[in-house]
This record gives C-alpha cells, structure tokens and sequence, in this order.
C-alpha cells in the first residue's frame, strides 16, 4: 500500500487513545479475575506436585507422592478406598446425566408443543427451583427421605431399605438429589433445539419412514443433538465435582471425588492430595467443555446453545 | 401528516414571528465548508476516498451521490468528525476542523436509522445538544419549541420515542439536529427507510426546511432521482473520486464520464469509431454532432428522440424496428433495434398514434442534445 | 389417536415433573410452620421455629454476614463488571479470545475448585504477609470473582442490543466524553444494571462452596450455618431459616428478570 509506511501522526494518537481506552475499561476486572483466580489455581496445580508437610499444608520437595496416594497407595500399601470413590463418581455422573436426559427430553419437547405464550413461564417454573440454595434444597430432601416419611415408608415396603431407616443417607438418595438438581440445566439446551427444530424435516420423515419410531429416530433426534450435547457439559461437569449432595445425602459410602478433596482441605488434612483431586476435576472440565466445542463444530449450532 | 405539506406557507402569525428569528440567525451563520485533498482508507486495500477536493458554499443544498460503497458516507462522517482522514485539510468557514472532535463541531448529522435515544421523550431527544453546551434550561425551552412549531411535531413532543412511525422519527431527529443550529446540517439518506409516497412528502419539506432557514445542507443518498429533485448542486462519488459536480440538469445532461452517465439512468451509450469533423460514426450509424469537443462513447438522452412512423430519411435520422415498448400512461419507453445494436427511446404521450412492437420507424436525434464522453 | 394419548400422557409428565421441582421446597415451607418438632407429621401450624430464630445470635450475626457479603460484593462486582461489559462492547471489533476466555472461566470452573483455590492462595497470603486472613473480605473478593462475568455479559448484551449510531449521535450533539457516559450510557443501560445486581445478589447468597472455603471463624453466613446446624441433626428451626431464604432469592430473581427484560423493550 501507498500510504501503510506513514501513519499521519492524528491517527497513530487516536490508536493510542483506543488502546488506553481498552486498559481503562478492561483491566480492573481481567486483573481481579487473574489475581483472584488464575493465580490461585496455578497456586493449587503447584500444591499438588508438593510433599505433605505437618498439618496438612504443602511443603517443598516437589513430588509425585499426592498422584499416588490419590491412586490408593499409601504407607499400608495399595487400598481401593480412593479409587473407589473415583469409580463412584464417575458412575454417579453417568447415571444422573442419563437420568436427567430421559426426564428433560420428554419435558422439553412437551414445553414447545404448548402455545408460545405459556412457553416462557413454563421455562421459568422448571428453573425457579434452581434459584434456592443447593444446602436448602438438599435439605428439603432430606426431609422427604428421612425416617418416618412416606417416601421411606415406600421404601421399607419394596425392600430398599431396612425397618426403620430412612431413604438417605444411599447412593440411591445422591443420584436423586444429581437429577433434582440439573434437571434444569438440561431442560434449556434441550428446549432451545427443540424449538429450533425444522417441522418441514419432521414431516417430510413422517411420509418417508413407516413407523414413528424410525421418523423421531432419523429426523427429530439428530437436530436436537447439539441441545443434547450442551446440557450433557452443563449436567456432567458439574456433577463430577459435585460436594454438597454426596456430603448430605450420601454419607461415608457415597463419598465422591468432591468429598474427596474438599476433605484434604478441611480437618484431617493433606493439601497437596486434595490438589491433585482438584486437577483431575480440572482436567475433565476442560476435556468436556473441548469435546463439546469440537463436535459442536462439526454439529453446527452447538456453541450458541450453551451461551 | 398529509396537511404538513402546506402547513409551513400559513402558519399561525405568532409562529411567523419564531420562524424569522432563527432564519435570521441560521443565515447569519452558514459557512463555507473547504475539502482539500481527502484522503481514507480502511485496512490495507480499502480505499474509501482517494483525495478529494470540494468547495461547498454557504446556504446550498448540497448532495454526495453515488452507489454504496463509493465512499459518499465516509466523506459525510468526516464531515462530522466521526472518522479522521489519513491525509487532506477540512475548511469551514475559513477555520481548519481537520482535528476537531465532532462534540466540539458546529455540524449535526441526521442520521440513517435516526438514533433517537431511546431512553428520552421526544422533548429531551430534542434539548439533547443544547443541554451538553450548556444552555440554560429557559432558553432551551423556547428553543425546542420554537423548532417543534417550525417542523410541526404538535402532540408528538411529549411521547416516547417508541411510540412514534418511521415518518415521525425522521422528522424529530432533524428538529434535534436543527435546533442545534449548527453551521452545516448533514443528512445520511435520512428518507431510505420510508415508503416512496411519505418519502416524497418529505423530500419537498425537507427542501423548504432548507431554503427557509438557509443552512448549508450536506446530503447523502444513493437515489439519483432523490438527488436531482432536491440539490441545488450533485457531487457524484465512485471508487472514492468525485466523478463530476454541477447543478442537477448538468449531471444529468452532460454527464462527464461513462460511469456518471449509466448511474444517472441512461443507457443509450455509443462507442465512437471515427470522427470525420463533426460527424461521428457509432454502431448506429453516422451522426452529426456540432461543437462535441473529444470523447469516445457517445450519449443519446431516450427522451431527445422523437419517433415517427415509417422509414422517413433525413439528416440524423436512424431507421429502427420497435422490440419491446412499456406503456407508461403520460409517456412510453420503447427499445428499438438499430442496425446491429439496439436503443432506449422515451416518447410523449401527446395523444394520437404510439407506434407499437414490430413498427417500423424513424428515430429523430436532436443534434444539439447529443453528447460525447470519456469512457 | 395416538397422537392425543402421547400428548396427554406427555402432560401428565409435565406435572409429575414439577411436583418432583418443587415438592422438597414445598416441605421445607410447610414444616417451618410445624409445631411438633418432626419432619414426619405434621400437627398444627405455628410460628415458633421463626420466634425461635429472632433469639438465636449466631443466626442473626450470620443473617448480617450474607447481607453485607450480598450487597457489597454486587456493588464491587458491578463497577468492575460494568467496565469490563462496556470495554467488550467498545473493542468487540479486535480480537479479545483471551478476555473472553478470563471472563468465562469463573463460570466453567467446578465450584469447587474455585473454593479451594481461593483457600489455599488465601492462606500462603496470610501466612507469608499477615493480610487476608480468612473472614468477610476474603469472601468479598471470592464473591466478587465469580459475579463479575454475569455482570459484564448483561452489560454487553445490553449495548449489543443499542443502535450503534446512537453513540455517534451523542458525539454528534456535543456530549463530551463524560457527558456521554453521564447522560446517555448510564442512563441507557440502567435497567441491566439493576438486573445484574439483583443477579449478584442472588449468586452470592445462593452460595455455598466458595464461601464455606473462605470463611472465617466470625464470617458464617446463612448457608453455613444451616450446613452446620444440618450437620448436627435435622431441625425444624432450619426449615424456617431456608423458608426465609427461599422468599428474599425468590424475590431478587423476580426483580432481576423484570428489569431485564424492561432493558430489553
């Protein structure tokens, strides 16, 4: 270009103007969030690769110790309890996420086949709950499982838990409590795809394909999987790292890697074990929230929905 | 609406008295507004105007023409301080404003989508600029009514912004901008977004607005029609270059180069292939054309021709099959094939015989009308 | 046909299904108003439970601490938060993947995590410079952390939403830069903002991790105290605390969607 060598000097101040402009407005809070939260988590990655010191705090030489603890080996030998409560969460991850797609698929699809103008209420009245403290509303599950009440009187009779005992502290009780809770955020990806969703197709597959089942199946559920893909990351992530529920509801035996770590923080503590939990969490944070960014991609549409 | 297009000849006689003061103190302000050698570009290879020189005088109607993206709307933004030209000065009245932020520019902008603010009624829309410089709030009260009378908003002034039609907003954000008076009023194609009958109901206020106040007003529209009815002079824009500025029936008549011509509507272009004096020979034939100094393409306007019937010779008379022919009630555009190429004739409805499809005629050009172009 | 039993049988889903949403909240409602002390049976309403808490000191110090933790941190969280939107909007044109990435990491990060982070960088602080000991301001600045990107997004969106030439429109009728901001932008966006702060509010006192990791021995909030007192034993008194707790959120979210949505016309 003729010009792009000589910058007349009104312009090259206006830039100058522009970027000081973008410090002014951006920086306060891009260094809050940096001080306040980036660092802490390098803080806490640098922790996990520390030695245990007295009182559970994280002393110096660097050391892969907390990785194998955190693998079940500790000074008596292998144990599975660690591993165990891995295993657990993951199965309670995967259960309450199909739980919760089971219950939000039909109740989506239900919402957008009312008239448009109850649609936004009755969006509303699925994540009103959602508003309340999670230790409230746990709480209340309690309540409805302790012993005594119907629900764990139903219980007692179909045999899932022994005379007079209450329906939690159980695995069962977390998963409950797992769907309870992201029930919601399921329900909004799922409606947003839902009501995105081409009837022409729909129709068109209903004419082509003799039974319901084949139609839903070939036309209605791939345009619905980027909704599907986004409540999945919303539902799953969180739930991995889920604490107060397996704390309230599950009791020793429904221990999670929440629990897990959270522990190594309070009481009988080890920093750098908890830590090397937390990075575990991190890592499939960032894997889930990848993988949906891929095939969101490859799906088209997939990224909106979340935001 | 409808009865605003008489309204401002017979105003109420203490509306007569307002109306004076501010024509009085518009003119005293009008200024010349000087454009030397302008320059924009945007990134590496948008050149949004490539030096432009203008002089616009004081109290005239002045439009910026030309299809979008021919840097019409760039100019007018300098022009109001929002852009900064890479290179070139901006004059007006006599002071240079090349670096003057806009907020400190005796210039106002009508804008395209009006940017009312939204959160204002229309009476704080239209104090808006009045209470930025400071003016105290007694005078800017008799300010925005005495414009609110001026441009006949009535009962509008005290509704929301929300509640008003497109025709409504138009008019608040030129009382807005005029209120301010400012030296120059620019206007970005401030009708695009009416329908044709209210736009142009508002093309013939907005021209009275204008020689009323006697403002200098700076207009931007991509409508040549549009530009034609209300300018007193057109500067036409392509590719960032002023193509060719005049009075409208200059543009219009004797277009300066090709691109003007096609964009003021003609399509009866010719390449020249000899000249022998003044007789100059095209794919129509060969046609005498006095006083036609240089050019290569040549321009017969379809509403020179005159067509009569049969084939009549006679000096520049063409012989040509009529193709196609679009009744229009007061006239009729005809496309005729002559010889190996074809041309657009526009004739008068004066009652009597119009040729139709199939005809044989003889097409009259008018040598005095005849026009030659650079390409 | 059977088009009609999937449609009735899909509404009575619907139904089944919100009784599941709000059946637990339903009984942490009724049984505050119980006067027998049972989560069993219910035999008479009564207000002692909430008699009972106007007595209780460490409820009404925690009552304070959720208040003042709620309203200061909004307010802080705002300003940043409001900048930052703003700054978004101002620049959106150049590349900001890094801020935008900053911005939504509060978001994504387990809550957690997030807590511990705080906790553990929290108490090196301490221990290294004697600042930041654990207690209302460390929470303060956690709370604060995760409030500024839904403050910032509303403000966004916001702006998004104007016509840009309203900004040179303000330019051109001689606002200078403060003025604009004093007299166009605050006044435009002001219904976002009040939404957000009502969403700030309704965050923080929602919250439960993040200020149990920061808190200090004289900081508990609500939340905390009903996780101890949880801890301890179920208690008719804790239903009458998270009633409460449930009508302010209740109300705060009304108020943040009613403006926001007011911004929005």
């Amino acid at each position: 270009m003729a010009y792009s060598g000589v910058l007349p000097s009104a312009r090259s101040q206006a830039m100058v103007a522009e970027a000081r402009h973008l410090l002014m407005t951006v920086a306060p809070g891009a260094i809050w969030i940096f001080v306040f939260l980036v660092l802490p988590s390098f803080y806490l990655m640098g922790v996990a690769f520390m030695t245990n010191g007295t009182y559970g705090l994280p002393e110096m030489p660097l050391s892969l110790e907390s990785f194998k603890r955190l693998a079940g080996f500790g000074f008596l030998g292998w144990s599975p309890g660690n591993l165990y409560t891995l295993l657990r969460s993951l199965w309670q991850t995967v259960v309450s996420t199909g739980l919760v797609v089971l219950i939000a698929y039909p109740i989506a699809y239900y919402i957008t086949t009312c008239r448009e103008k109850w649609r936004p209420i009755m969006l509303l009245l699925v994540v009103v709950p959602s508003w309340t403290n999670q230790v409230i509303r746990t709480f209340g599950w309690m309540n409805l499982l302790a012993p005594g009440t119907p629900l764990a009187e139903l219980g007692q009779l179909v045999g899932l838990v022994p005379e007079n005992m209450g329906l939690y502290p159980s695995n069962f009780a977390v998963t409950l409590g797992l769907v309870y809770n992201f029930l919601p955020f399921m329900v909004l990806p799922l409606y947003a795809a839902f009501e995105k969703l081409d009837h022409a197709q729909v129709q068109a597959a209903q004419d082509l394909y003799a039974s319901p089942v084949r139609a839903f199946w070939h036309a209605v559920f791939p345009q619905t999987l980027p909704g599907l893909l986004a409540g999945t990351v919303l539902v799953a992530i969180p739930a991995f790292g889920m604490y107060v529920i397996p704390e309230l509801l599950g009791g020793g035996k429904g221990m999670m890697l929440g629990n897990l770590v959270a522990n190594q923080f309070s009481g009988g503590s080890n920093w750098p074990l908890g830590a090397a939990g937390a990075i575990l969490m991190l890592i499939a944070t960032f894997v889930g929230l990848y993988a949906m960014r891929r095939i969101g991609k490859r799906l088209g549409g997939g990224e909106e929905v979340v935001i | 609406m409808t009865s605003s297009l008489t309204a401002p000849d017979t105003p109420p006689t203490s509306e007569t008295v307002d109306t004076d003061r501010s024509e009085a103190r518009a003119s005293r302000k009008a200024s010349t507004i000087e454009l030397k050698g302008l320059k924009k570009h945007f990134g590496a290879d948008t050149i949004a105007l490539d030096g432009v020189d203008l002089v616009i005088e004081p109290g005239e109607f002045f439009t910026l023409l030309g299809p979008s993206g021919c840097g019409k709307t760039t100019l007018l933004r300098i022009l109001a301080g929002l852009e900064t030209p890479d290179d070139g000065r901006l004059v007006l009245g006599g002071k240079d404003i090349t670096d003057i932020p806009p907020h400190r520019r005796s210039v106002n902008t009508v804008f395209q989508s009006y940017a009312l603010f939204p959160h204002l009624s229309v009476r704080e829309n239209l104090a808006f600029g009045l209470r930025m410089r400071g003016v105290a709030e007694p005078e800017r009260d008799s300010r925005v009514d005495e414009i609110a009378a001026f441009i006949q908003l009535g009962s509008l002034i005290d509704r929301r912004v929300d509640q008003l039609s497109g025709g409504q907003r138009q008019r608040i954000a030129l009382a807005r901008a005029l209120v301010c008076e400012p030296e120059v009023l620019l206007l970005d194609e401030p009708l695009s977004a009416l329908d044709a009958g209210l736009r142009s109901q508002l093309q013939v206020e907005l021209l009275r607005v204008q020689q009323r106040l006697g403002m200098t007003f700076v207009f931007v529209t991509h409508d040549q029609q549009e530009a034609m009815v209300m300018s007193d002079r057109i500067a036409v824009l392509d590719g960032g270059i002023i193509q060719q500025v005049g009075p409208p029936r200059e543009v219009y008549e004797r277009p300066a180069n090709a691109f003007v011509a096609r964009f003021m509507g003609h399509d009866n272009l010719y390449p020249i292939k000899e000249r022998n004096g003044d007789r100059l020979v095209t794919d129509l034939g060969a046609l005498s054309c006095p006083a036609q100094a240089g050019g290569d393409l040549l321009l017969i306007r379809p509403e020179t021709l005159d067509l009569i019937p049969g084939e009549q010779p006679g000096d520049n008379r063409l012989f040509a099959t009529v193709n196609e022919c679009l009744y229009r009630g007061s006239h009729a555009e005809y496309r005729l094939d002559v010889g190996t190429t074809t041309m657009q004739a526009t004739v008068r409805n004066r009652g009597g015989s119009l040729p139709t499809v199939g005809d044989r005629v003889t097409v009259i050009v008018s040598s005095d009308d005849l026009v030659s172009l650079n390409a | 046909m059977r088009k009609r039993t999937l449609q009735r049988s899909l509404t009575g889903f619907w139904w089944l299904t919100l009784f599941f949403l709000y059946v637990p909240l339903l009984v942490v409602v009724v049984f505050s108003f119980n006067a027998a002390n049972s989560a069993a049976s219910f035999t008479g309403v009564s207000l002692r439970w909430y008699r009972r808490l106007l007595g209780n000191e460490q409820i009404l110090s925690a009552f304070a601490n959720s208040m003042i933790l709620a309203i200061v941190s909004s307010i802080v969280a705002l300003v940043i938060g409001c900048l930052i939107g703003y700054g978004m909007y101002r620049h959106r044109h150049r590349k900001l993947g890094w801020l935008i990435a900053l911005i939504y990491l509060p978001i994504v990060l387990p809550d957690i995590v997030f807590g511990i982070s705080e906790m553990a960088f929290f108490v090196q602080i301490n221990r290294l410079t004697g600042v930041l000991g654990p207690g209302l301001l460390t929470m303060i600045i956690s709370h604060v952390t995760f409030q500024i990107p839904f403050v910032a997004l509303i403000v966004y969106s916001r702006f998004v939403g104007l016509d840009p030439t309203l900004f040179e429109a303000a330019k051109d009728l001689y606002a200078t830069p403060w003025q604009r901001a004093r007299f166009f932008m605050l006044p435009t966006i002001k219904p976002a903002l009040i939404s957000a702060f009502f969403l700030s509010f309704t965050l923080s006192i929602d919250d439960f991790v993040i200020s149990f990791f920061t808190a200090g021995p004289e900081s508990a909030t609500l939340p905390i105290y009903i996780w101890g007192a949880i801890k301890k034993g179920v208690s008719p008194e804790i239903n009458a605390i998270a009633t409460l707790m449930i009508g302010a959120v209740a109300i705060a979210a009304v108020l943040s969607l009613m403006f926001n949505r007011q911004g929005r016309r």
